[in-house]
């Protein structure tokens, strides 16, 4: 018997001496569901959203179609005095385009795609001393102001890590009410490949005299836009 | 610490005794955890579905731990084909020895902690530093009492004793800065330090928080970033966790999530919630070459196959039951002499730590707010009452020491006078009588003899009979 076997049998035998209570039911009462537009329930969740996320210390810069994201990005960079930026592949967005934008108005642009051993640390740097990470959300999440960030090859997780400031996209369809609804949104599957971090407001610690400080490790400054797709 | 003493009563007695005399300890210990519930009572107002939540959520731990055989084998399997290494420990030891056998292995030079409770429970740093190993908490506040040289006194707020001018003090000894005592301007120092150190470590070393049976899904929560930082940067990456941290699906998860910072810090979510699975696959920049996970019992089954106990094992180590209990506020974390201290430890530790943490069941006043508080509703009152059942049993007899020997004399005397319920009206409306003149508006801010304790360390003695005079239930 393996010392793993010999574990789980004492695990096996300590609950066999110790009463196991009826496993959890999940009991939901639906309500009334109020007859809403798509539209009119997407627009309430994302200001509830910017609600929350103000509320935690990020800042939500507004709702922009596709084509005035590129705008909007480029302001920002501007107003925070960026010299350089890191832009993860979108998920719904062309971030190419907005690269784009950037480098037009002088800014450099890291754009992450595969890397190999030998230039991680080198890469890793170049993230951590550029002046703004922006990706795009998979999900975003109202009740709490959250931001669900999968990490990929071309966005790596690093971007909402390692830069000052942080510019994280999402697209209205993607907003969900609460942490149940983004969870099951994104999927047992992408939790199992990917790495995914759930991010509320910018890194804070409480750890002197229980006083709130912005900026621990990770960003001091989180921005949050949402895009509304074309009307067709 | 670990150095098991073999009785630790008096140790706790004398601790305790100095944390009580402290006076400058509790008003900083009053400061935090006062914070610390008026956000929580804060987050329970505005979240109507909070006791809701509360009772799914010890619903499934209830479930999880009457399978937790299965769930365990499950999430080996799982963790096994995400890529991970994972290692059973049967105790401390054992765990001890595969993180310092993988470490050699790697050839760390520089390891980077997240802020993790059971490496505290199996004493990783000093074996890591033993073996020639640079040792760095990550964590603001286990950072700062890892420069003091102490040990976490909060489950969650590791500095919790120490206020902002002293770690101010601590930072212009130990980093050479000048002396501030702005939380931001030392934050930025501690942030700065540790970035370089970060970006130049070869082992990662966290905690755990939940286990996803069901997708191999480790979940890592914190509002810093240094978990994130710890679990991505390095080359090899170790998550150590106790076996009942596994809980069966994804789905279940946004339960806990859900009540753990609104008890534990008094907010909705953290700023973090870091889902990892695996070590980082081909291409990606992210995330550890190897990535182990150790999965540790030492002592946790013999709680589940006591039936009173096993509710211990729900425990999400939020660590809101030492912010009510009016032990741990009058005395602090380091009283306790365990990494886990406070309400939740005095029931664990024993546990954990055999003889040495045996007496930390009557470091209690059994007045509930550990309950009444508690997110998955632990009854904590009933175990600790169970607990020193077995010790009042244990043989050889406990051996207390002469003050308490003192009280447990008073309280067998007292009890022999109930049972004249005349007498005892009698005596004390003689001894009323006396104390009368002594009182000031219905206090009494001295008394003589053996109740001079009660009044030393400031409290006043409502004076016997004043109070009858005010009239019952009125405003």
């Amino acid at each position: 018997m393996s010392a793993f076997h010999k574990i789980i049998a004492t695990v096996k035998s300590a609950i066999e001496r110790s009463p196991r209570i009826a496993p959890p039911a999940h009991a939901h009462t639906p309500g009334v569901v109020v007859p809403v537009t798509h539209d009119a329930r997407r627009a309430e969740l994302i200001s509830q959203f910017a609600r929350e996320l103000e509320a935690v210390g990020g800042a939500f810069l507004g709702v922009f179609s596709p084509d005035q994201v590129r705008a909007r990005t480029l302001a920002l960079a501007r107003e925070i005095g960026a010299h350089t930026a890191a832009i993860g592949a979108g998920v719904t967005l062309d971030t190419a385009a907005v690269a784009r934008a950037l480098e037009q108005a002088g800014i450099a642009v890291i754009r992450p795609g595969a890397s190999g051993d030998a230039d991680r640390t080198s890469y890793r740097e170049r993230l951590a001393a550029c002046d703004l990470g922006i990706v795009e959300a998979d999900a975003g999440i109202a009740a709490t102001g959250t931001l669900a960030v999968v990490g990929t090859i071309a966005s790596p997780n690093s971007l909402t890590l390692l830069p000052p400031a942080n510019l994280i996209i999402f697209n209205a369809d993607r907003i969900r009410a609460d942490l149940a609804a983004a969870v099951a949104a994104i999927g047992a599957e992408t939790f199992t490949t990917k790495r995914v971090a759930l991010i509320t407001g910018p890194s804070r610690t409480a750890d002197i005299e229980k006083m709130i400080v912005i900026g621990v490790h990770g960003p001091k400054k989180l921005y949050a836009l949402a895009i509304w797709p074309n009307q067709a | 610490m670990a150095a098991a003493k073999p009785d630790s009563l008096p140790d706790f007695f004398e601790t305790s005794r100095k944390g009580v005399a402290d006076a400058d300890l509790r008003r900083k210990l009053e400061n935090s955890t006062g914070r610390h519930l008026e956000h929580v009572a804060h987050m329970r107002a505005e979240f109507p579905g909070y006791d809701g939540e509360r009772d799914i959520a010890r619903r499934i731990k209830d479930d999880a731990i009457g399978r937790l055989d299965e769930l365990l084998i499950e999430l080996k399997q799982k963790l096994e084909a995400n890529g991970c290494t994972v290692f059973v420990a049967a105790d401390a030891a054992e765990a001890r020895d595969y993180i310092l056998k993988v470490a050699r292995k790697v050839g760390a030079h520089r390891v980077v902690k997240g802020k993790s409770m059971t490496t505290e429970e199996i004493d990783l740093n000093p074996a890591l530093q033993a073996a020639g190993m640079e040792v760095v908490e990550t964590d603001l506040g286990e950072y700062i009492v890892q420069l003091r040289r102490e040990r976490p006194s909060h489950i969650i707020t590791p500095a919790i004793h120490l206020s902002k001018e002293d770690i101010g003090q601590l930072f212009a000894d130990h980093l050479g800065i000048a002396y501030t005592a702005e939380p931001e301007a030392l934050t930025a120092a501690a942030r700065e330090r540790l970035r370089s150190i970060f970006l130049g470590a070869d082992l990662g070393v966290t905690g755990v928080n939940f286990a996803i049976a069901e997708t191999g899904t480790l979940v890592l929560i914190e509002n810093e970033g240094n978990g994130r930082l710890t679990s991505t940067l390095p080359e090899t990456f170790i998550a150590v966790m106790g076996i009942e941290k596994v809980i069966p699906q994804l789905a279940d998860l946004s339960h806990f999530l859900e009540i753990l910072a609104r008890t534990g810090t008094g907010q909705k979510l953290t700023t973090y919630t870091n889902f990892i699975s695996g070590p980082r696959r081909e291409g990606e920049l992210d995330g550890p070459r190897a990535m182990h996970v150790v999965i540790m019992d030492n002592g946790r089954s013999a709680m589940l196959a006591d039936p009173v106990m096993r509710e211990a094992l729900y425990c999400l180590r939020c660590g809101a039951c030492l912010n009510v209990c009016p032990v741990y506020r009058r005395i602090g974390g380091h009283a306790y002499n365990s990494p886990y201290p406070g309400p939740i430890g005095s029931i664990v530790s024993p546990n954990l730590f055999g003889s040495a943490a045996a007496k930390l069941p009557f470091a209690s006043t059994l007045c509930g707010a550990c309950r009444d508080i508690c997110p998955v509703k632990i009854d904590i009152p009933r175990i600790l009452l169970h607990l020193r059942a077995k010790e009042t049993h244990a043989q050889p007899p406990t051996k207390w020491p002469a003050d308490a020997r003192r009280v447990r004399a008073g309280v067998r005397r007292f009890a022999r006078m109930a049972r004249y319920p005349r007498t005892l009206r009698l005596l004390s409306r003689l001894g009323g009588w006396m104390l009368r003149p002594f009182a000031h508006d219905g206090y009494l801010r001295w008394m003589p003899g053996p109740f001079k304790n009660w009044t030393r360390w400031g409290r006043d003695f409502p004076a016997p009979g004043a109070r009858r005079r005010k009239p019952h239930g009125g405003a």
